[in-house]
């Protein structure tokens, strides 16, 4: 990605090419979704079963020392009324739990997609990444408030409602880089109309990604059925994650360009449908003073 | 009088609006589609349009197109099962004010037909009232108070309880109830999701959650009550350990602890720092009784402080309700040092400046402390109500 450099119309053209290169590709069944990561995958899969082996579980989270110190922390933390230091993995698993070593372990993985060695995307990917967390902070506290089912599943959703971006901005890279070599070129489309082609194509790609990763139900829904409220269940964790998503646009918390009245209906349709009051939406959208502390 | 119009082809729906909004005391008329409403507006000036999208004839977006292409900017308030964000992202192009989602709850009519026309629920309560007492009404409704909210009135009729106690031991918040003074109230919660649950019903003002709960996580349960009980004190219930539990409570986002098992001081000096109006005075019309200290020897002086308080206080009320008299109930009172001398004295002298008499009730061990102060050797001391209700009757 450029910022600049091409003229106008052959940056068009060029999004248009790319677009249309990506969108063959899910066509073609050609997408190279990004396996979940080893280790959290073979955990993920023992952990489905209620009696799973907390040994096991913590051998293979032992043979991944960034993952295994987070565990730590997490149940060391006052989050666990940790009274007595946990030191060992097993001791760990035991104290958080089935579930939210579940939610560390997607959340991990997840934030491991939005990393990147090129320096633009790891830019934008960043902020893509922020966007993300201020959606599901939103989403978890409005649960709370409205009563939508757990709050914690719904953090899990707003993170990863845009799971597919990532994946399409290391693809474009891919792409970017073969189509330099095969041109020659050096300028690329500018940044507004690779974040437009991103917004275009990536819900099919997160859609793939969420089935291949076997993500909760409650997240495929969310990341599945975007586009327009479901009035037969309010209080779904999507319906949740929707309006979240748009006042954190309101916000301005947000990586490319917002249809503004689109936007401002979905927070005014939103309000009715989950029976939130101005104060309520207040309160719920509080945590994003510190999400824009986290992430200046 | 504010006059609304309802337009919405099920008559039904406009019935239930109807009623709602009488009930805020404003006047009301109906429209079952489009063409009728813009009719009837033409007719008659209408302070608000609660408008349905969906109708015969024509729809609301029509009907809201020609109503602004004449030049009429009444607010309108959509109500609708449409939910589509392009139609609408239109209708609030045409400048609606607000939007509901059918079905709706009451609640959210009124808060929003009230913001709407920027009146505060009070405001618009108060012109219901002098409707109902006045058979020709002022325009109180009409009054326009700036800066109107959107406070939904079913939060304020959420009822109150004192204390939540949130522990997976049901035994927990029984021998808590055993240790309360009888008039505080108290809810439990074995589970996070009950207690939320009883969050959002009700209002508290002092919140006991377990340090350790199974399946809990105690800093996300900390947090979701946080955004519900925004006013509620939190506090952590915890076994005496040798760690820093308070730094703990803190760093989860709680005010103090509470330890487990409970002694009877321990919950005494905790719901000393939330609860001033214990009931350690009990009015019966013209009697006042003063209930037994309980607790450690150090608080005896904030006790006897609390009691002059709102002793007096009663004195007063007893004043308002014209008895001459008041008998005051001692009996219970610790007889320790000068404080009971003290105390006698005091509520003499409020009584006096209230304009009633009072006769005392006291222990032996009371009648034998006045007796040992010049102040309160002469006065006499009554061993039972009985006997100074029967004095006060010889008189």
């Amino acid at each position: 990605m450029s910022a600049a450099g091409a003229p106008a119309h052959d940056q068009t053209r060029l999004a248009d090419q790319l677009e249309a290169i990506v969108m063959k590709k899910i066509a073609n069944d050609q997408l190279v979704i990004p396996a979940l990561p080893s280790v959290a995958a073979r955990c993920l899969s023992l952990l489905k079963s209620p009696d799973f082996s907390i040994r096991e579980v913590s051998n293979i989270l032992e043979s991944d020392p960034m993952l295994a110190a987070k565990l730590l922390k997490l149940a060391n933390s006052a989050a666990f009324g940790g009274r007595n230091s946990v030191t060992s993995i097993t001791n760990a698993v035991t104290r958080v739990g089935a579930q939210h070593l579940k939610n560390l372990l997607i959340e991990g993985s997840a934030r491991k997609l939005f990393e990147s060695g090129d320096r633009h995307i790891a830019e934008a990917n960043g902020k893509l990444w922020t966007h993300s967390v201020a959606v599901a902070v939103v989403a978890r506290d409005l649960t709370a408030i409205c009563g939508g089912g757990e709050p914690d599943a719904a953090y899990l959703s707003g993170l990863l409602h845009d799971v597919g971006k990532p994946v399409v901005a290391a693809m474009l890279l891919d792409v970017e880089r073969a189509m330099q070599d095969m041109r020659k070129r050096t300028n690329w489309i500018n940044g507004d109309e690779w974040i437009e082609v991103i917004q275009r194509t990536h819900r099919k790609i997160a859609v793939s990604l969420a089935e291949k990763w076997q993500l909760p139900d409650t997240v495929m829904r969310t990341i599945r059925d975007c586009e327009e409220y479901d009035n037969a269940d309010r209080l779904s964790a999507s319906n949740i994650v929707r309006f979240s998503n748009a006042l954190v646009k309101q916000e301005g918390i947000y990586v490319g360009a917002v249809a503004k009245d689109d936007n401002d209906a979905l927070v005014m349709i939103g309000k009715s449908l989950l029976g939130l009051d101005d104060d309520a939406v207040k309160r719920g959208a509080a945590g994003l003073a510190a999400v824009r502390k986290q992430h200046p | 009088m504010t006059r609304i119009l309802t337009v919405d082809d099920s008559r039904a729906v406009r019935m239930i609006v109807t009623k709602q909004i009488r009930d805020l005391g404003f006047d009301v008329e109906e429209a079952e589609d489009g063409l009728l409403g813009l009719a009837q507006m033409e007719e008659t000036k209408f302070d608000l349009v609660v408008l349905d999208v969906t109708m015969p004839n024509l729809d609301g977006p029509g009907m809201l197109t020609q109503l602004r292409e004449r030049g009429d900017q009444t607010p309108v308030l959509m109500l609708t099962s449409e939910s589509k964000r392009s139609i609408v992202a239109g209708l609030m192009k045409l400048g609606i004010s607000d939007y509901i989602l059918k079905p709706f709850k009451p609640d959210e009519l009124r808060a929003k037909i009230l913001k709407a026309l920027k009146q505060e629920p009070a405001a618009a309560a108060g012109a219901a009232t002098a409707e109902e007492e006045a058979p020709d009404p002022t325009p109180a409704a009409q009054s326009v108070v700036s800066g109107g909210s959107n406070r939904s009135d079913a939060a304020a009729a959420k009822p109150f309880f004192d204390l939540l106690v949130i522990d997976d031991m049901e035994n927990v918040q029984k021998r808590l109830r055993q240790l309360l003074p009888e008039h505080l109230t108290l809810a439990g919660a074995i589970n996070g999701q009950t207690a939320m649950t009883l969050c959002r019903e009700r209002i508290f003002r002092v919140i006991l959650i377990d340090s350790d709960m199974p399946d809990v996580n105690t800093a996300s349960l900390v947090k979701s009550i946080r955004l519900l009980q925004p006013s509620a004190a939190l506090a952590l219930l915890s076994l005496r350990t040798t760690n820093n539990v308070l730094g703990e409570a803190r760093e989860l986002g709680l005010d103090t602890v509470l330890f487990k098992p409970f002694t009877s001081e321990g919950v005494e000096e905790f719901l000393s720092k939330y609860f001033d109006n214990q009931e350690l005075v009990v009015k019966e019309d013209d009697l006042i009784r003063v209930a037994a200290f309980k607790g450690r020897e150090d608080r005896i002086p904030g006790y006897f402080l609390r009691v002059s308080a709102l002793a007096a206080k009663t004195l007063d009320e007893i004043a308002a309700a014209c008895f001459a008299e008041a008998i005051v109930d001692l009996s219970r009172l610790p007889a320790q040092s000068a404080k009971p001398a003290a105390l006698v004295i005091e509520l003499g002298e409020h009584a006096r400046k209230v304009g009633i008499e009072i006769r005392i009730v006291g222990s032996p061990e009371v009648i034998q402390l006045l007796r040992q102060y010049s102040d309160t050797a002469g006065m006499t001391v009554f061993p039972t109500v009985e006997q100074a209700r029967g004095a006060g009757a010889a008189a």
